[in-house]
């Protein structure tokens, strides 16, 4: 059972019109009639009806020019016409055709095939229907989609942003919906003035390929501000991954901690294409190479946190780059690739054109805008022209313990995983007048427990680091003794009393090594060329007393402070 | 792309052949490669002879075919890697967890 | 059956669809033709080819839909000379039709005659 339509007849013969529409309504049809083109096209515009059967040749307007007219103003919607016509030539029928005619019905009229050819339109009308409310349909939905991804855009910039991404010698480029491509850029200062940097791709696009952004960021801001190393963010961020992400998924991603006040880098790769150190004297470019599996993919178990670590000079930059720089690909299906990438960084002068001339050079192999690329670069500087991170925040001012002393002692295996500093430092900042010297005393924590693990517990030699060989040996062997690490003792002893109108710190950091002359290390480090030892001299410039007890096994320093009325 | 997969006489080894790009669009057919046979082989054999790209979704997928294959005591082989395969592979360090031939 | 003037199986299948508005029907034919053949005379009249066609072509529609096949092929005849400019044909063809369509009226007269009633 066809549908009822209501179906203007436009026919100038009057015979031929009582006819065509007593045939046309008795189909079950409503039916509306006029004499020419101009009744025609107003009927139509008052009443819109769904087909329109219209004489080709009538007085006033011909049929032609009204279908012409018709298929305006129904716009997208399919208003089928059919000429009546006994026209024989081709060529009048083609005209019916260019004027927007469907179909044609020949004089004269036959009901059977009148009916047909109704019905026939009546489909193709309701499949342009459906085509149309689909077409509306997905564009509503996209237009929905588009939006919940600005707001899910706006929460997760509000997290990412947390970080220090605007720090002066930070430059990133990010395309607009790189997150929704799973790309993700996290920057941020750890208490000691060090800077973290994540740059992630998650396997796939979309959604999916987003919400796991949501817990490494939380993670990587949470721990870096608390001051735990970049090997503890790395073991963390990847188990909360394993954990929650999908067999299959995953998220490549470099990790880096630059300490601007050691000047060095430490680097962890996983999955991402190579970044570079590039260097500001001109010597070669360090490629920094992905040796590890990608972030979520190893248990905690099996998990590679090894770090390579390079000696960095001033006005040196480190680059990072997601793959969407390189797999950008041109109408013959080739790459952009690593070759192409290198002669655009050999190419570059200007530190500040280098993001525009990687963009350049993409559109000019591409012909168009790549959407997916993620790019950072790190400056090094003098750590003094970084701002402070900021003051983490402690219990209140009146319930603080005021006169107290604790002594830590960490062992064997605890100090092969474990980093006690933010544990030690946490518990220091309970103390309010502390607060406002958190970033020196994170520093001054690290540098102690560093030098008291590096040298005291694993008996290293800070002189193997006279050169860039050295450097590199001393890490690697570094990594080796930790992990062979049974016996032995960092010992942290702090002592908090309270002094007229403030307080004082006295932490004394010692070891179970055999002990070392401080006075030797600091004249051997006055020596500014070497890459070892900046740390000692640090130590004494933020603290207040710098001392080194009789026995040379430890370090005592203090912190002393003034309480506003 | 077109995904095979053949057992070998003895029912030990499955080789799943991939031909063209192997990415998102090869997910169900790469699934259904190992999971619809009757037999349970102790080895894989991924030909890549004929793979012209790989991403990082096809990564994902021969994730989950490791862990369907045993996680860490999964056997599988990558073989007839071309360069450009070879290189995403070595990039994510994927030999940690395949052979790679 | 086949009468060459009004095709009755035309007439039948007319009768079929329009029931008790037949006699309109034929009323309305037959006075649309009147002013047809009017349209037809005067574009003779002023050697007008194209007018000539087009009174022709329509007038030929509505003779094939009502059955009167002779007339439908004489107008035919007529667009085509039309079409073609040929005008020196038209006078006898417009003769023949003046003929035929006297012919096809009586034929149609007496039709409605029965539907009296």
């Amino acid at each position: 059972m066809s549908a009822r339509l209501s179906i203007l007849i436009a026919e100038d013969s009057a015979a031929d019109r009582m006819l065509l529409s007593t045939i046309v309504s008795r189909q079950g049809h409503r039916v509306l009639t006029v004499a020419n083109g101009l009744e025609a096209l107003a009927l139509f515009e008052q009443e819109r009806p769904q087909l329109v059967l219209m004489d080709a040749l009538m007085p006033i307007m011909d049929g032609f020019e009204a279908a012409r007219r018709i298929k305006l103003l129904a716009g997208e919607a399919l208003v089928p016409i059919i000429f009546l016509t006994s026209l024989t030539e081709g060529e009048a029928l083609v005209r019916c055709l260019e004027a927007g005619g469907d179909d044609f019905l020949a004089k004269p009229y036959n009901r059977v095939i009148l009916e047909a050819k109704i019905n026939a339109m009546d489909r193709l009308r309701r499949l342009q229907e459906t085509v149309l409310q689909q077409r509306d349909l997905i564009a509503r939905n996209n237009a929905f989609l588009l939006d919940e991804q600005r707001a899910a855009k706006a929460v997760f910039d509000k997290v990412a942003h947390a970080g220090c991404l605007d720090a002066p010698n930070v430059r990133y480029l990010q395309s607009p919906y790189a997150l929704f491509n799973g790309d993700l850029l996290l920057a941020a200062f750890q208490p000691s003035g060090d800077m973290h940097v994540l740059l992630g791709d998650f396997t796939g696009h979309g959604l999916p390929a987003a919400i796991g952004a949501m817990p490494l960021a939380e993670a990587f801001y949470g721990m870096t501000a608390k001051g735990h190393s970049l090997r503890e963010v790395l073991r963390e961020v990847n188990a909360k991954l394993k954990r929650i992400l999908p067999m299959g998924m995953f998220c490549c991603a470099t990790l880096l901690n630059i300490s601007f006040q050691r000047k060095v880098v430490e680097v962890w790769a996983g999955g991402l294409p190579d970044g570079y150190l590039l260097r500001g004297d001109g010597r070669e470019h360090t490629p920094l190479v992905s040796r590890h599996l990608p972030l979520g993919v190893r248990d905690a178990r099996s998990f590679n946190d090894a770090l390579e670590v390079y000696p960095l000079e001033m006005g040196d930059r480190v680059l990072l780059l997601s793959d969407g720089v390189l797999e950008g690909s041109n109408a013959e299906g080739e790459l952009f690739g690593e070759q192409r990438l290198l002669e655009v960084l050999a190419a570059n002068r200007d530190d500040q054109a280098l993001f525009d001339e990687i963009q350049a050079a993409l559109i000019r192999f591409r012909g168009t805008q790549q959407d997916d690329i993620s790019l950072v670069e790190i400056g090094v500087v003098e750590s003094s022209s970084l701002g402070r991170p900021p003051v983490p925040q402690g219990g209140s001012v009146e319930n603080a313990p005021l006169d107290w002393s604790a002594t830590f002692e960490y062992r064997g295996a605890t100090l092969r995983r474990h980093n006690p500093v933010p544990q030690v430092l946490q518990l220091l900042l309970e103390v309010p007048g502390l607060r406002l010297q958190a970033g020196a005393l994170f520093s001054v924590l690290t540098e102690l427990y560093a030098n008291a693990l590096e040298h005291g517990v694993l008996g290293l030699d800070s002189a193997m680091k006279a050169d860039a060989r050295g450097f590199a040996d001393y890490y690697r062997l570094r990594t080796e003794r930790l992990a062979e690490l049974v016996e032995g003792y960092v010992r942290f002893d702090l002592r908090i009393c309270p002094e007229p109108g403030g307080g004082r710190l006295t932490l004394l950091v010692d070891d179970s090594g055999p002990g070392f002359d401080g006075q030797a290390v600091m004249a051997r480090q006055a020596q500014p060329e070497r890459f070892s030892g900046r740390g000692l001299a640090l130590v004494r410039q933020l603290s207040e007393r710098c001392t080194w007890p009789a026995g040379g096994r430890g370090v005592s320093v203090e912190f002393s402070w003034r309480l506003e009325a | 792309m077109a995904i095979t997969s053949q057992p070998s006489a003895d029912g030990q080894e499955l080789t799943i052949v991939i031909q063209g790009r192997f990415d998102f669009g090869a997910h169900q057919e790469f699934r259904d490669a190992y999971e619809r046979i009757n037999q349970r082989p102790k080895r894989y054999v991924v030909d890549l002879k004929g793979t012209t790209y790989l991403d990082s979704s096809a990564l994902g997928m021969l994730l989950l075919l490791r862990d369907h294959a045993g996680g860490d005591h999964a056997q599988i082989r990558l073989e007839h890697c071309n360069p450009d395969v070879r290189k995403i592979l070595a990039i994510s360090n994927f030999e940690q967890l395949f052979k790679i031939a | 059956m086949s009468d060459p003037h009004l095709d009755s199986d035309v007439l039948v299948a007319l009768q079929d669809v329009m029931e008790d508005e037949y006699p309109v029907l034929l009323d309305t034919f037959l006075a649309d033709s009147e002013e047809r053949l009017r349209v037809l005379r005067e574009a003779q009249q002023a050697s007008d080819p194209q007018a000539i066609r087009l009174a022709a072509h329509s007038f030929k529609g509505s003779c094939s839909n009502m059955g009167a096949t002779l007339l439908a092929g004489l107008c035919r005849q007529l667009e085509e000379a039309g079409r073609c400019e040929e005008l020196s044909v038209a006078p006898a063809l417009l003769e023949q039709i003046e003929r035929e369509f006297a012919i096809v009226r009586i034929l149609f007269k007496s039709e409605r005659q029965r539907y009296r009633h």
